[in-house]
């Protein structure tokens, strides 16, 4: 492994490397438990489990290739899906100038606070300083204007996997927020609304998946209400996740339908089929390495990380166990024969054969990685040819036959991924509590909830809940209005306001 | 006006292709394909400028879209810039953006390396305020990530256990450049950059051949480059570096692209950051490494190798569309015969793995679609008229060979046919490209024994190569008499004792001069 070391303490071993690298044993482990104190132990979690390395400027990460081969896993997923649905992939510049950014001003209302500006090239000073992306709309849509003419150049799908940059000054937290992060930001036009509104779903069912599927973490799919919506779009849609250790939803991923407000803004019109002028209608849809951060929460424990098989860099982790006696050598000569048979059935996996660490040191150390599932191999196993393997879901321990070894390692991962995912959603589902009224409402609120409530679907009533809920924890605001509606009685009121009800929607606190 | 939009699903999958597959973590022998570069120390801007860039930039807000195949392509042979240009602009590549074409360094990170900082100061962005505020340190945008990655690596290697550390990023870099030309130079681009970290100098230099070697095999193998590899002077290598290794390609105008650089960077940046390990016997010592990268340069290489008058020629590994097909019918009762039959052979070449597209639209003639695609640099068209489906053949053009004699008639529709038929043509062009290239080549170096047939070679827009041990000075002197570079001494020497060609001292080996991108 290259990079693999567990100890990210600031001494290092100055002399005489080999013993001072065992002493540090001692050091391993987090210093936090997840339960006493969330925001210390992710911090400690992310760093220990070498998925993030902080660097010198603040709110900037350094993504470690821990974290790298995750975000491949679901790029690749991601890609492979937008492909087939004829979306292609572009790059555009990461600089902007000033003029553009500004275009379409409700947009930039929202992000301007946050601009990084390049104001110096070498020594000297620019002319004109130039905007870091903060989002690429501006940047693309006056391309579209000069791409789209006709209803044959219509639907024009481009999608770009990039970074982007906003400056914010609230607390930076890894993959949560953080100033500098990676994503892939969709644009398309289409010639009609309801060809916009069927991409928006279709892309929202994606994100669906990378949440549930890959990274084993359940969302709601939902609409933003008109206050949480997209600056200067029509309407969005969002997964929501939620951490119950800290009590925040977390929009997970969004897919807007922008309606035509920046066709009028960048004047992209086209010629439909009956040689009329028209404007076209947009979509812009995005996730983030978020995402990452949102699985280390949901899954993390205190003895860190834990990762779902199908996005793991490392599935399988074998482990020698060699006693005082044994043949060492067979020992290891089956530890790398066990590696070979399962990397050559499609499974990431390694070996630790490293002599100047104890079993026990690896075992901590690949726990703290939330690598799946080790396997031990010591002389009883050899003498009975199996393995021991150990899960880290919930540290169930297995005695494997060599023989069927690849079919039971297949049906231990999907059960890991599948109890890893049911396990979330119980604790999930565990926190959702329906409040009728206000007084429900707080009540559920100081309890860190999901609330599900009754609301009449007004902005000014949406603004009065945050005022009325703002504190040192944060308001609560709107998450989502559920596609998945439970039945909403004629005569229900809104928690808040009490006007009659319009719908069901997603309250609580979020990152 | 310099920053370029990448329109290209074509080369942007290319980079994709590889990078979703590989781990961003690479292991020891791993050979993974990447693309190319570096700027060497001496800047070597091209003497070409940019007037006609300006010109070509597109107005954005006015109405003037201006359409891909109405635009007349300005003849190869007649100014390269220019054609260069717009090819670019017609193929549908890039458009430039309306501005000058982490990422965030510490600017006190770049400092530390003495002659690093000095090669790349006059091109860093500098970032001053975000947020509103001004920023307390101004902070670069990363030019390429030396630094950064000294800063990592000293913080995880501690012992030789930890060796070799091997990664790689793909990644947008930014060089704020004066006279920038779309590809080849721009304020951002795209790369993989390599950073790897060994115990030994022996371990490092093998290391940096490797990754040139493979850079190597890509160009040819895929690009259908004939690359020549070598070894960059002194006056060359990139600062900070104590070896770089280049490949270097033609391009039609006769200029050299430096198109992947793999460089040994001794001690040099471990020593500034004290990024150490304990070895064996429990000494301190500094580690030894490399970097490596190509980027979205190497694209415009492939441009300016194989294109001609009508426009793009993509090597078939490398194209987006392999083959397009354009179905053809007079009347309308031919229509639906022919959309079927054209239909049906798409779907036995995409079942073959081919990737096609057939062009079916009834708003231009073929003579347009044929153009279009020609522009786009498709390798091979099918052509399906009602004859050809009544007699259940095609007709498959060559975009590598102009007219008839690329025209074959009558390749039967049978899968079993076709679908040999169209792979045996396209590992045909694929060939065909890198012997043309090659041969173009090799008709435009020129072997030199003294600085007045370098002078008079390069002055025919060859390249020189002839025997070479004089100063840094004197190879200063060549640039600024000729405008040509050292571009590198290559791995492949002729045997024999030399002498230089500028001093008439004993010379160990043959340098390449040309003038460059």
């Amino acid at each position: 492994m290259a990079g693999g070391k567990a100890d990210n303490s600031k001494s290092k071993a100055n002399t005489k490397g080999k013993e001072k690298e065992v002493k540090k044993e001692t050091k391993l482990g987090l210093s936090v438990k997840k339960d006493d104190n969330f925001g210390e132990w992710y911090s400690e979690v992310v760093v220990n489990g070498e998925m993030i390395e902080y660097y010198d400027i603040s709110g900037c990460y350094i993504l470690r290739p821990w974290t790298m081969s995750i975000w491949e896993v679901m790029q690749a997923f991601f890609d492979a899906e937008i492909k087939k649905m004829n979306i292609k992939n572009c790059y555009f510049p990461l600089f902007v100038s000033p003029g553009v950014l500004q275009r379409e001003k409700d947009h930039i209302e929202g992000f301007a606070p946050e601009v990084a500006w390049v104001t110096k090239s070498g020594n000297s000073d620019l002319d004109v300083p130039i905007a870091i992306r903060p989002t690429s709309e501006t940047v693309m849509y006056p391309y579209y204007s000069k791409w789209i003419r006709g209803h044959r150049d219509l639907p024009l799908k481009l999608n770009q996997w990039c970074n982007v940059v906003r400056w914010e000054f609230s607390n930076p937290t890894p993959f949560i927020r953080s100033r500098e992060f990676l994503w892939q930001e969709g644009h398309t036009a289409f010639a009609s609304k309801t060809e916009a509104d069927a991409e928006v779903l279709e892309i929202l069912e994606l994100y669906r998946r990378v949440y549930e599927e890959f990274l084993a973490v359940p969302v709601i799919k939902g609409q933003k209400s008109e206050l949480e919506k997209f600056a200067g779009g029509l309407y969005t849609t969002s997964v929501e996740a939620f951490i119950p250790n800290s009590g925040r939803g977390i929009q997970g991923a969004t897919s807007h339908c922008l309606g035509q407000n920046f066709a009028k803004m960048f004047e992209i019109n086209f010629e439909d089929d009956k040689g009329e002028k028209a404007m076209v209608w947009q979509n812009s849809w995005a996730y983030s390495t978020r995402t990452i951060g949102v699985m280390v929460m949901v899954h993390g424990d205190d003895k860190g990380l834990v990762l779902p098989p199908k996005v793991a860099a490392l599935q399988i982790i074998v482990t020698p166990v060699p006693y005082k006696d044994a043949n060492t050598q067979a020992i290891l000569d089956t530890c790398a024969a066990t590696v070979s048979t399962l990397n050559a059935a499609g499974f990431r996996a390694e070996a630790d054969l490293r002599d100047n660490y104890s079993p026990g040191w690896k075992y901590s150390h690949w726990e703290m990685k939330g690598v799946p599932l080790r396997l031990e191999i010591g002389p009883k196993d050899l003498e009975k040819k199996q393995v021991r393997a150990v899960r880290r879901d919930n540290f169930a321990k297995t005695d494997i036959a060599i023989d069927g070894l690849v079919e039971k390692v297949k049906e231990m991962l999907d059960d890991i991924q599948q109890s890893l995912f049911n396990s979330a959603k119980l604790k999930r589902d565990a926190c959702v509590v329906v409040a009728k009224t206000w007084g429900e409402f707080a009540e559920a609120l100081g309890q860190k909830k999901l609330i599900l409530a009754p609301w009449c679907n007004e902005e000014e009533v949406e603004k009065d809940v945050k005022a009325r809920t703002k504190g040192d924890m944060g308001a609560a605001k709107s998450l989502c209005s559920p596609f998945d509606q439970p039945e909403l009685p004629e005569d229900t009121l809104c928690f808040a306001s009490g006007k009659p009800a319009k719908k069901w929607t997603y309250w609580g606190r979020s990152y | 006006m310099g920053a370029l939009t990448l329109r290209l699903t074509s080369l942007t999958s290319i980079f994709a292709a590889s990078s979703s597959v590989r781990p961003s973590l690479l292991r020891r022998r791993s050979r993974p394909l990447s693309l190319p570069i570096r700027r060497p120390l001496v800047s070597n801007l091209s003497a070409q400028s940019t007037a006609a860039e300006k010109d070509a930039a597109p107005e954005i807000a006015g109405n003037q879209k201006a359409r891909v195949s109405e635009q007349a392509i300005t003849p190869r042979s007649q100014d390269f810039n220019a054609w260069y240009l717009d090819v670019i602009a017609s193929a549908e590549l890039a458009d430039y953006g309306p501005v000058r074409g982490t990422m965030f360094i510490p600017y006190s990170f770049i400092e530390k390396e003495a002659s690093h900082v000095e090669g790349f100061s006059p091109e860093l962005a500098l970032v001053t305020v975000g947020g509103g505020k001004e920023l307390e340190e101004k902070l670069v945008v990363r030019p390429t990530s030396e630094t950064i990655v000294n800063h990592m690596f000293t913080q995880w290697i501690h012992s030789y256990r930890d060796l070799p550390l091997m990664i790689n990023q793909w990644a947008n870099v930014t060089r704020w450049e004066m006279r920038t030309k779309p590809f080849v130079r721009t304020l951002e681009f795209l790369w993989q950059e390599g950073h790897t970290a060994h115990a030994t100098s022996e371990e490092a230099e093998e290391e940096a051949l490797q990754m040139i070697d493979i850079y190597t095999k890509f160009a040819y193998e895929q690009a259908a480059i004939p690359v020549i590899t070598g070894r960059k002077s002194r006056v060359e290598t990139f600062a900070g570096a104590s070896k770089t290794y280049t490949i270097e390609a033609m391009m039609g105008d006769r200029k050299a692209l430096q198109a992947g650089t793999s460089h040994n960077l001794g001690q040099n940046f471990s020593r500034a950051f004290a990024t150490q390990f304990t070895d064996e016997n429990g000494q301190r010592q500094h580690v030894w490494q490399t970097s490596w990268a190509v980027s979205t340069r190497f694209i415009g290489g492939i441009i300016m190798t194989h294109g001609d008058d009508a426009g793009l020629m993509l090597p078939p590994k490398m194209a987006p569309v392999q083959v397009v097909i354009v179905p053809i019918w007079k009347k309308a009762d031919e229509k639906a015969g022919v959309l079927n039959a054209a239909s049906s052979v798409k779907d036995v070449l995409h079942v073959a793995g081919i990737k096609v597209k057939i062009d079916d639209s009834d708003q231009r003639t073929p003579g347009w679609k044929f153009n279009f695609w020609e522009m786009k640099g498709v390798p091979l068209r099918i052509e399906i008229g009602p004859r050809d489906v009544s007699s259940g053949s095609v007709v498959i053009s060559r975009r590598d060979v102009p007219g008839k004699q690329g025209k074959v008639f009558g390749i039967s529709m049978d899968a079993s046919v076709l679908v040999a038929y169209v792979k045996d043509k396209l590992d045909e062009i694929q060939l065909s490209l890198l012997a043309k290239a090659t041969a173009f080549r090799d008709s435009n170096i020129v072997d030199v024994t003294s600085y007045d047939e370098l002078k008079e070679a390069i002055s025919q827009g060859k390249w020189a190569r002839g025997p070479w041990s004089a100063s840094d000075e004197e190879e200063l002197k060549v640039k600024e008499e000729t405008g040509a570079t050292i571009r590198c001494f290559p791995f492949e020497q002729p045997k024999g004792e030399k002498t230089c060609l500028m001093t008439g001292n004993p010379a160990a080996e043959v340098a390449l001069f040309a003038k460059s991108y």
